[in-house]
């Protein structure tokens, strides 16, 4: 599923991509391509490309790969995917700590495609954060603070 | 045509008067709501003989729109940290404003009478769920008894840490029930580490190490996203400043996307475009809807017919 989503693979890269994606949500994933939360979510958003190709352009960025991002974005849990529209990096509110990003695989395509499309009309009307429509048992919960202390 | 009304049903406003009812599209619409009402109203009859007592969980703040009355009422009934299934909607359906509301909503988007007893609970079939009610709390009660005195004797016998459903629903009944010393020792001991599994429901994310470089900043800490320092192989000399040809032509199709037509006069009328005498709205059309310029284009095609006979 991986190799049918373009990948992102430098620093430059990225910053190329996030600066000329225009009039469209940009959703980079974070992660590994042979993690196995990874490969649920990369075959959710590889089935919701092309439907989404109006709204949406998806790509997959290895975090080894890039670690300034790695570490700007604060991403500890694999896969973390952060939305970005017109160079702006677009926050949402799941219900979750975090709101900069969305940690862990979509329980569906729908979710994905209902997110996206909120995420969208958000930002044409100037939105920076915006509210999830996901049902909250299907965000997956994670422990950001105290792992390992 | 009669005043205005307004059908909540179909959501939509109709000029029928008393007609409106009867129409199709309305009982369409009438027999989707109350399909999508049914199964609620008989949940919460099957709850009448076997009343369910549960722990408390946001989930039972949910609420049900009641089609008849017109508002939304609490699905479960919840007191404390417990809740009785479906209690609340029982609670709605048994009273006699529901049943006032209900009789006026059949009578007045004429629905089929065999179906109106299906969404009314009787005031027996309410204290028959009451009765119900009180015997599953005490079974329940008994129940968390029993577990409480199982965890007690698993404490003092000090077992190797439980995962699993045993041990969160230990834990969880302990806090909601008394709270004494010696049981929050025990629990202590069941659960060494914080267990991240139990809440998770499907496979574990992958962590990959804490990101925190101290003196480097992060999104949390507002420093200046990767992208937008300027790297050192791109130097502004070389390139020419100004937008290149590919930016001028997407901003040429941004405009025509913005793009309206110039001769037509409304908000954002572009003043200093030129008007011909033809621009004041009232064409002489009294029942018109549709565009201006269609009334417009009639009216230029009868004047100049008009003045076509007039010369000739």
């Amino acid at each position: 599923m991986s190799f049918l989503l373009p990948k992102l693979t430098s620093k430059k890269e990225v910053d190329q991509a996030i600066k000329s994606t225009a009039e469209k949500v940009l959703v980079l994933r974070f992660g590994r391509d042979e993690d196995p939360v990874c490969l649920q979510l990369d075959d959710i958003l590889s089935k919701t490309t092309s439907d989404l190709s109006k709204m949406a352009a998806v790509y997959l960025v290895d975090v080894d790969h890039t670690p300034v991002y790695t570490q700007y974005f604060d991403i500890s849990y694999i896969p973390s995917t952060v939305f970005f529209f017109n160079g702006q990096h677009m926050k949402v509110d799941y219900g979750s700590p975090d709101h900069t990003k969305f940690v862990g695989s979509f329980k569906t395509k729908q979710d994905f495609i209902d997110l996206i499309e909120v995420i969208y009309r958000g930002a044409m009307r100037g939105k920076l954060i915006v509210q999830s429509p996901i049902d909250p048992k299907n965000i997956p919960k994670y422990d950001l603070l105290y792992q390992d202390i | 045509m009669a005043p205005p009304q307004r059908c909540t049903l179909c959501r939509q406003t109709f000029f029928c008067g008393r007609g409106h009812v009867y129409s199709r599209k309305h009982q369409r619409q009438l027999k989707g709501a109350l399909e999508r009402l049914l199964p609620q109203v008989e949940a919460a009859r099957k709850a009448i003989r076997a009343a369910q007592v549960e722990r408390y969980v946001p989930e039972h703040d949910r609420r049900c729109w009641c089609l008849c009355c017109g508002f939304e009422v609490r699905k479960h009934l919840s007191h404390g940290n417990l809740t009785v299934l479906h209690g609340g909607l029982l609670e709605h359906l048994a009273s006699p404003e529901h049943k006032k509301a209900t009789n006026k909503f059949w009578w007045e988007n004429k629905a089929e009478a065999q179906m109106k007893e299906k969404f009314l609970i009787s005031p027996q079939d309410y204290a028959r769920f009451k009765k119900s009610m009180v015997k599953s709390l005490d079974s329940y009660e008994e129940k968390e008894d029993e577990v409480i005195k199982e965890v007690r004797r698993k404490g003092l016998q000090k077992p190797e840490p439980e995962e699993g459903s045993s041990a969160p629903a230990s834990w969880k009944g302990m806090n909601s029930q008394v709270a004494s010393s010696s049981e929050h020792l025990s629990h202590l001991d069941l659960q060494p580490t914080p267990e991240f599994d139990w809440m998770e429901t499907g496979q574990p994310l992958t962590f990959i190490g804490h990101q925190d470089i101290p003196g480097v900043g992060n999104i949390h800490s507002g420093a200046t996203p990767p992208w937008m320092i300027q790297d050192e192989e791109e130097s502004s000399g070389n390139l020419p400043i100004g937008p290149s040809y590919e930016e001028f032509l997407k901003e040429k199709e941004k405009q025509k996307l913005k793009k309206l037509p110039p001769e037509r006069v409304g908000a954002n009328f572009d003043h200093n475009s030129s008007t011909s005498a033809g621009w004041l709205p009232s064409f002489g059309r009294v029942w018109n809807n549709g565009r201006r310029w269609q009334s417009r284009h009639q009216f230029k095609t009868e004047a100049a017919s008009r003045n076509k006979k007039g010369k000739s």
